[in-house]
């Protein structure tokens, strides 16, 4: 085999990234470092937006083969857990694990406040209709309303492949901005009176309690709705890891070192689905738009229940826990706290927003179940992947 | 526009069944809590051998933690920025 050193060095030359760099590719790399940037430096969300950044860098990095499309590329497979409904999940059985159920059993009313931020989902899905989205793609986006990242992507990974870079990147975005969207729409919604509302102290929660609701929520909630069992189940399982007492190793691992290992895939399953051509589309500015909107319809949805309850409750209720209902745990809560102390400084709301914080978990994981109940793959079929694949397993062995 | 009378009514549909959903959740809740109640652990009996002193110091640490968690509520600080120095009895 003959090799000149010209030959030799224009093959090396033509190998590299910097021949074959397409302009979308640079454009998506300055995305991915502004991404580094405002992880690193202005501290949105770290953990998360700083593997999605590094995840988009490497998957526009030309001839890189990591883009989550590259099959048998390394994200490639990191994405299978996301396309497999695996990773969220995982992420759910984590939370479950950090989560304490006390507030909402102590006050149980406050689920009423998770269901009603749930409007934001809502009235984003009939604006992306309107912008031109189809049924499926529009609940995908109107789930940003539910400020949780693991059931936006879980959602849009089954509803709306397609659009799952935009749709995680505006969630994780508005949730770490949750502190600057809330505190205006909470001013504007609530009166000084209501804001300096003193709730009744919370009363103890028996531990018996505690071990009976997940497994009695998991069986009721999955019985009507069929689709949202792998997420509310492992929120639930984590959260019995967490109380039963006997699982300390399995609570212990599912609330540090798991959680922290699927959110690296998820966050770089994520970030590699960010390439040039499905990202730098006009839906994703839209999408980013509607992300917006999710989170203040959400925000005032909540805060206007609060207020009905504030009246029903004759004056028991401060209204400014409603906006807690967004999910987004702890940030939502303790926003509500801090906008309660600009009125009384001796006032703490935070155990009582953590209430409806908790159940606009459950809230926004119902909201996705009833999403893949009406548009999910098995929707115009049996209802549930199980049960297709039990009818077909019947209809083989019936021939 | 018939698709955004569908989207309409899907958000109808899925709201009323979210607030279904967690309505019967508050009522498992309420029927859970009114079956099993709380109640306190019964403190445990103190020991006949023990010392004296030791008793007295695990009761002061137990004090120090009731009056540190409190603080740090009141306060609305983590227990972590609360150092408690010195505690005098009266």
């Amino acid at each position: 085999m003959d090799f000149s050193f010209q030959e030799a060095l224009n093959k090396i030359l033509h190998s590299t990234g910097f021949v074959a760099i397409e302009p979308g590719q640079g454009v998506m790399i300055v995305i991915s470092l502004v991404l580094l940037y405002l992880a690193i430096w202005k501290k949105f969300e770290p953990l998360l937006l700083l593997p999605i950044g590094f995840g988009c860098l490497l998957a526009n990095l030309p001839l890189s083969m990591m883009a989550n499309t590259h099959e048998g590329g390394l994200f490639n497979i990191f994405y299978f857990g996301v396309k497999h409904e695996i990773l969220p999940p995982l992420i759910f059985l984590g939370v479950g694990a950090l989560t304490d159920f006390g507030p909402l059993l102590a006050n149980p009313s406050t689920l009423m406040l998770g269901a009603a931020a749930q409007i934001g989902v809502y009235t984003t899905l009939i604006g992306a209709v309107a912008l031109g989205f189809n049924l499926q793609e529009a609940s995908a986006i109107g789930i940003i309303g539910g400020a949780d990242g693991p059931t936006s992507i879980f959602l849009a990974a089954k509803l709306a492949p397609h659009l799952l870079g935009p749709i995680a990147v505006a969630a994780y975005s508005y949730m770490s901005l949750v502190p600057l969207i809330q505190p205006p729409i909470m001013r504007l919604l609530t009166t000084e009176k209501e804001r300096q509302v003193r709730m009744e102290q919370l009363k103890p929660i028996s531990q018996t309690v505690k071990i009976i609701f997940p497994i009695a929520s998991t069986l009721i909630v999955v019985l009507m709705l069929p689709g949202v069992a792998p997420l509310l189940g492992m929120f639930m399982l984590g959260n019995l890891f967490r109380e039963c007492g006997v699982t300390a190793r399995l609570h212990d691992t599912s609330q540090t070192h798991l959680i922290n290992i699927v959110t690296i895939l998820l966050a770089l399953a994520v970030g590699s689905s960010m390439t040039a051509e499905t990202f730098l589309t006009f839906e994703t500015i839209k999408i980013i738009v509607l992300g917006l909107l999710a989170f203040c319809f959400a925000t005032a949805g909540g805060v206007v229940f609060g207020k009905i309850m504030y009246i029903i409750s004759k004056g028991k209720v401060n209204p400014l826990i409603g906006s807690a209902g967004v999910s987004a745990v702890p940030m939502a809560a303790r926003v509500s706290q801090k906008v309660g102390q600009e009125s009384d400084k001796s006032n703490f709301l935070l155990m009582h927003a953590m209430g409806p914080n908790v159940a606009g978990v459950i809230g926004s994981a119902v909201a996705a179940g009833v999403f893949i109940s009406l548009f999910g793959s098995g929707a115009e079929g049996s209802g549930h992947a199980a049960l297709e694949t039990l009818q077909t397993l019947t209809a083989s062995l019936g021939q | 526009m018939q698709l955004i009378i569908q989207s309409v009514q899907v958000s109808f549909l899925a709201m009323g069944v979210i607030f279904l959903v967690l309505g019967v959740l508050i009522w498992v809740i309420r029927v859970l809590v009114h079956f099993l109640p709380y109640s306190a652990e019964p403190a445990p009996a103190p020991k006949a051998s023990a010392p004296a002193a030791a008793a007295g110091s695990s009761q002061d640490e137990d004090h120090l933690a009731a009056i540190h968690a409190a603080l740090a509520h009141h306060l609305g600080k983590s227990p972590q920025d609360i150092h408690i120095v010195n505690i005098t009895s009266q």
